[in-house]
């Protein structure tokens, strides 16, 4: 965002007489404003006024007929009270660790191998991104019919290869990895593009140098490759962690937050109360914040670590 | 892309959203009055809808000047829009409310007082009184129920034959529902015996069922009342049938749609429904119109009562209550007529003969009803008569409030059953009754 | 890593070097390893590549990965579209079948009827051009505002449309939909209206982000000419600076129209009703009632769209993905 601020004043006309330039500088904001006033409307109203709206949402009880009420910190209360608020979180938390764990380190992975290779490229790429482009719907209920513990898919191969069948979504132990499994599948492309592109910009030299230092293939990627990508992988940790604790659709259409809660992610929940406990807009309202909170701290250590790495 | 396309493109874009400024439609309908009715049948429902959309042909034309909309959202109450729909003005003039909802939408005056007018649906006098009950509060009446019942127990005839079962001797008790469920499922691969659900809030809502059937209670005064033998009893069956029958299937069902779909694939002998169950089965669901029967819910000593009324738009006018309330008598409570039409019911292949309704008990119409139901039964209408014999004497249940909240407590009960077979169920219970309580304690 | 900029060739760096190996390889038989030269440098040298061992391990990796990917990325799809022709008997089966033993396409026609295919694709392909045609109009006029016209407090009308990209939808999701209910100060009521979709894709704070990036790189001569001579601001937008953003629009607007075929909380929100439905939405809706080869055939169809938008503009979307890399 620093650059934006760096580029010099710039200066159209030759300076002129004061009442002029004044009249010149409000004519050309207007017209400025002019530009921008469809934006502004779209932000104010869809991406600011929300946000603001939320955190008084959070202290509100409203059914959107009737003027809201203000109840303090009841509605804080009540989900901080629910059941299924701690496992929320938890899973919630795990899911990304697990997501980071497949949906970070793998694509990285991925990307070196691709960038060493020298055919089938447009191919690999091609493939590799085709789950990005399905809407998530169709994964969803794709992998939905694989885990199917009788025909489905995955069993079925595992009962090919001698293993024994998993219960998949219907296990307290194998529900979550199965959503990771699912949004990985679905999500991988897009990470392994970046990757590839971040490592097509590295110098080659670099490597020359450090084969000269006598630097085996591990080294190089260590001393070379990580470390002339590491901005883009801050970038891509915080993206990533951003994207996984939104998760919704997984458990939503594949396990309704089952079984015993073992899927239930902070925003399933959020919708729970809004939209299924008949109307709990200001519960609901509340989660919302406390994920954005939690969003907002991701964020703010990202660009510090971000800042500290371009000193 | 030429530059000059670009402008017209963006061009096009800016005047597209000046437009929306300004287009506040009108429907201003010189000297007709125009009402939109929910729940016309989904497209997938071929037949249905045809009648449906003849039913509106034919009371436009009884009603000069009336113009009618069908939306045909499914399912047609919808909670998660309910409240916004309403609040926006984008709410059908008639709409269908579960009778779940009913003491909610009264009391958030998100339907009219009909009580005036209560006289345009002609039979509404032979409406049961504590089906009306329902729909009034402080004298005043919101709605008009059409439909009411009370959980039994849908089988499938065709496998009990197969399974060396009398069908017509169907199970009467929860320990002659786990020994049919143990033959069927011993008919061979994805056969089930008896179909549950496990989450998605309809795991909690059969939790209620069963543990009404037992004559055990979900709630009593403010508390939570299900940690008891009967609640016990119900968790253990579920327990022992899929753990040690392996009876119930290995695949945990989430939503309604879900067991439904199972049950009209044909390999599944018992769940606990309403006798709509039957009708959804074989209409949206394509199952064996002669397959399904139904008998009381086992045990007998309660059943959750369901149902649905029509409800009209608080924002309506005089004119177009007027022609709501006609939409409701023409549509929903006219023996011969649109929903009671059975002769086309039974052309169209419905299930027609299953004693899904009776709201309007043993009235003039509602006796009626029955017997027009009867004369053009698709179906011999004994199938049925185990469920017709009981109900009447099964004592109705409401659900809980907090409905929602508690069955989604209760999905980890029921889903914590059917996925671990070391499940501790005192201690799921437990668990169950302190969140449960927490809930009802926020008021 | 700069491809979003006035120079649409240091987008084409990347690209240069991946044809040539193609290129060289038709020569193989000539040359043993020629391909390992002719290609950027990268962490293997073309020398490890060209020995004896190099060669064994680098044609074993190439063919690992090439099952792999196959396997993981192409068989579902695979089992999908073959998991439609299949019948209902033939589905359920255990083992599956690896072919469909008489591939039935009639279950296309049928699933196109039973979900109302027509319909959900003409609404999401609606949704999807207004948005596309909204958006760019905001966004475009927007950014060329804060880029060139430089009003009073355009940083800080930047920063703020920008740090919306540090909260996610879905977090908003609730006060989003209230607004969308009853937008304040207008009172519009937009539950089932197209605009419902348009609004929120315009406030898109990554496309006004990428579109005055660009248009920084605009040097300021080439309008100061335009400027002196009269020319007002819109032509000067019109007519200089769109005919030389063409990159970087269509990156915006493949990322816009993607956005809008893929998403699925915020239609099932403010679109239910069902005749207004997009795709997503709609498969969600109908699965539940319909057979699995049914839903399988659904799903493909539902495909198709974004496939062949993939294979059209496959350029443009791995360009903006690049673009996307440099969020923040």
């Amino acid at each position: 965002m620093e650059t934006l601020t760096m580029e010099p004043k710039r200066q159209l006309t030759p300076r002129r007489r004061p009442p002029t330039q004044r009249r010149r500088a409000v004519r050309s904001n207007l017209t400025a404003y002019g530009f921008l006033c469809a934006a502004l409307f779209c932000f104010a109203m869809f991406a600011w006024w929300p946000i603001i709206r939320e955190v008084v949402l959070s202290f509100q009880q409203t059914n959107l007929v009737d003027e809201p009420t203000w109840v303090g910190l009841d509605n804080f209360r009540t989900v901080v009270e629910d059941p299924a608020f701690g496992q929320a979180w938890r899973n919630t938390l795990v899911f990304t660790l697990l997501a980071l764990l497949c949906g970070y380190i793998v694509p990285f992975a991925v990307a070196i191998v691709l960038n060493e290779l020298r055919h089938a490229r447009a191919y690999l790429r091609f493939v590799v991104y085709l789950p990005v482009m399905l809407p998530p719907i169709v994964s969803v209920l794709l992998f939905r019919w694989f885990y199917d513990p009788g025909p489905g898919l995955f069993n079925q191969v595992l009962d090919f290869v001698g293993l024994p069948a998993l219960a998949w979504l219907d296990s307290t132990d194998t529900a979550l990895i199965s959503l990771v499994i699912v949004s990985t599948w679905m999500n991988l492309g897009s990470g392994v593009l970046i990757y590839l592109a971040a490592l097509q910009n590295i110098p080659g030299d670099l490597y020359e140098a450090a084969e000269l230092d006598g630097a085996g293939i591990l080294k190089r990627i260590w001393h070379v490759t990580v470390p002339q990508t590491r901005l883009i992988l801050l970038l891509m940790l915080m993206l990533q962690i951003v994207a996984t604790m939104q998760v919704f659709i997984e458990p939503y259409m594949l396990t309704g937050g089952g079984p015993e809660n073992a899927t239930v992610t902070v925003a399933y929940l959020m919708y729970q109360y809004a939209f299924v406990y008949g109307g709990n807009y200001g519960a609901g309202s509340a989660l919302g914040l406390m994920l954005m909170i939690v969003l907002l701290a991701v964020a703010a250590v990202q660009l510090r670590l971000t800042r500290d790495e371009k000193r | 892309m030429k530059s000059r396309n670009l402008a017209i493109l963006l061009t096009t874009g800016l005047v597209l959203s000046l437009a929306a400024c300004g287009s506040d439609s009108s429907d201003s309908n010189a000297g007709g009055v125009k009402i939109t009715v929910a729940c016309q049948p989904a497209k997938t429902a071929a037949k249905q809808r045809k009648a449906w959309n003849d039913d509106v042909a034919a009371f436009e034309k009884a009603h000069p000047g009336v113009k009618v909309d069908s939306t045909d959202q499914q399912p047609c109450f919808d909670p998660k829009t309910f409240a916004a729909k309403l609040a926006g003005g984008q709410m059908e003039t008639v709409f269908m409310v579960p009778v779940t909802n009913y003491t909610d939408v009264i009391a958030k005056k998100q339907a009219k007082d009909i009580t005036g007018v209560t006289d345009l649906v002609k039979n509404y006098g032979d409406i049961k009184q504590d089906v009306r009950g329902m729909v009034t509060k402080d004298g005043k009446v919101y709605g008009v129920p059409n439909v009411s019942y009370s959980v039994g127990l849908v089988y499938n005839r065709e496998l009990f034959t197969k399974a060396g079962l009398d069908p017509d001797n169907p199970p009467k008790t929860w320990s002659e529902v786990r020994t049919a469920a143990k033959k069927i499922a011993g008919l061979g691969d994805g056969y089930v015996g008896y179909g549950e659900y496990g989450g998605g809030n309809v795991g909690g809502w059969h939790f209620a069922q069963s543990i009404f059937s037992r004559g055990g209670e979900m709630v009593v005064e403010d508390k939570a009342a299900f940690n008891s033998p009967e609640g016990k009893a119900v968790l253990q069956n579920l327990h022992d049938m899929r753990w040690e029958d392996d009876s119930v299937g290995s695949k945990v069902l989430i939503g309604w749609e879900a067991l439904m779909q199972q049950m009209a694939a044909g390999k599944t002998g018992m769940m606990l429904g309403a006798p709509d169950v039957v009708t959804d089965l074989v209409q949206k669901f394509q199952g064996n119109v002669d397959a399904y029967g139904i008998t009381g819910v086992p045990e007998g000593k309660a059943s959750l009562t369901g149902g649905e009324a029509y409800m009209i738009n608080p924002k309506a006018n005089a004119a177009q209550t007027k022609a709501a309330m006609q939409w409701i008598d023409f549509q929903f409570n006219t023996p011969g007529k649109g929903r009671h039409d059975y002769a086309r019911g039974k052309a169209n292949g419905e299930a027609v003969g299953v004693p899904n309704n009776d709201y309007m008990g043993d009235s003039p119409t509602g006796r009626a009803i029955v017997k027009d139901r009867e004369a053009n039964a698709v179906l011999p209408t004994e199938n049925y008569r185990f469920y017709v014999d009981t109900a009447a004497g099964v004592a109705p249940k409401l659900e809980p409030a907090k409905a929602q909240e508690l069955y989604a407590v209760l999905d980890v009960a029921m889903s914590a059953v059917l996925t671990r077979e070391n499940a501790d169920i005192d201690k799921l219970l437990a668990d169950a009754e302190a969140k449960a309580n927490t809930i009802l304690a926020q008021g | 890593m700069l491809n979003t900029t006035a120079r649409p060739e240091a987008a084409d760096e990347t690209r240069a070097v991946a044809p040539a190996p193609q290129r060289r390889s038709r020569s193989r038989t000539k040359r043993r390893g020629a391909w390992a030269e002719g290609h950027a440098r990268t962490i293997v040298s073309p020398l490890e590549l060209k020995s004896r061992w190099g060669r064994r391990i680098y044609w074993a990796l190439l063919a690992t990965v090439l099952a792999v990917f196959t396997l993981v990325f192409v068989f579902p799809l695979y089992w999908m579209v073959t998991g439609a022709m299949k019948t209902g008997e033939e589905i359920a089966q255990m083992p599956p079948s690896l072919f469909p033993k008489a591939p039935d396409f009639s279950v296309f026609a049928d699933a196109w009827e039973l979900f109302d295919m027509g319909l959900l694709l003409k609404n999401t392909l609606f949704y999807a051009v207004g948005a596309w045609l909204f958006a760019l109009a905001v966004d475009v006029t927007a950014a060329y505002a804060l880029s060139k016209l430089r009003p009073m407090f355009g940083n800080v009308i930047l920063g703020a449309m920008l740090a919306t990209l540090m909260i996610p939808p879905i977090v908003v999701m609730i006060p989003a939909y209230i607004t969308v209910t009853d937008v304040p100060i207008f009172g519009w009521q937009l539950l089932n209206s197209p605009w419902a979709i348009w609004f929120p894709v315009a406030a898109n704070g990554f496309n006004i982000f990428l579109l005055k990036r660009f248009f920084d790189s605009i040097p300021n001569e080439l309008l100061e000419a335009a400027e002196i001579d009269g020319v007002p601001p819109w032509r000067v937008l019109v007519s200089i600076i769109l005919p030389i953003s063409r990159p970087i629009l269509g990156v915006v607007s493949i990322f816009t129209v993607v956005m809008v075929f893929k998403d699925f909380v915020w239609p099932l929100l403010v679109l239910p009703d069902s005749s207004k439905m997009t795709i997503s939405v709609g498969l969600s809706q109908t699965a539940g009632q319909v057979t699995q080869n049914q839903i399988m055939a659904g799903l493909v169809i539902a495909s198709v769209p974004m496939i062949i938008v993939f294979l059209f503009f496959q350029r443009s979307i791995m360009a903006g993905l690049t673009a996307g890399s440099l969020k923040g």
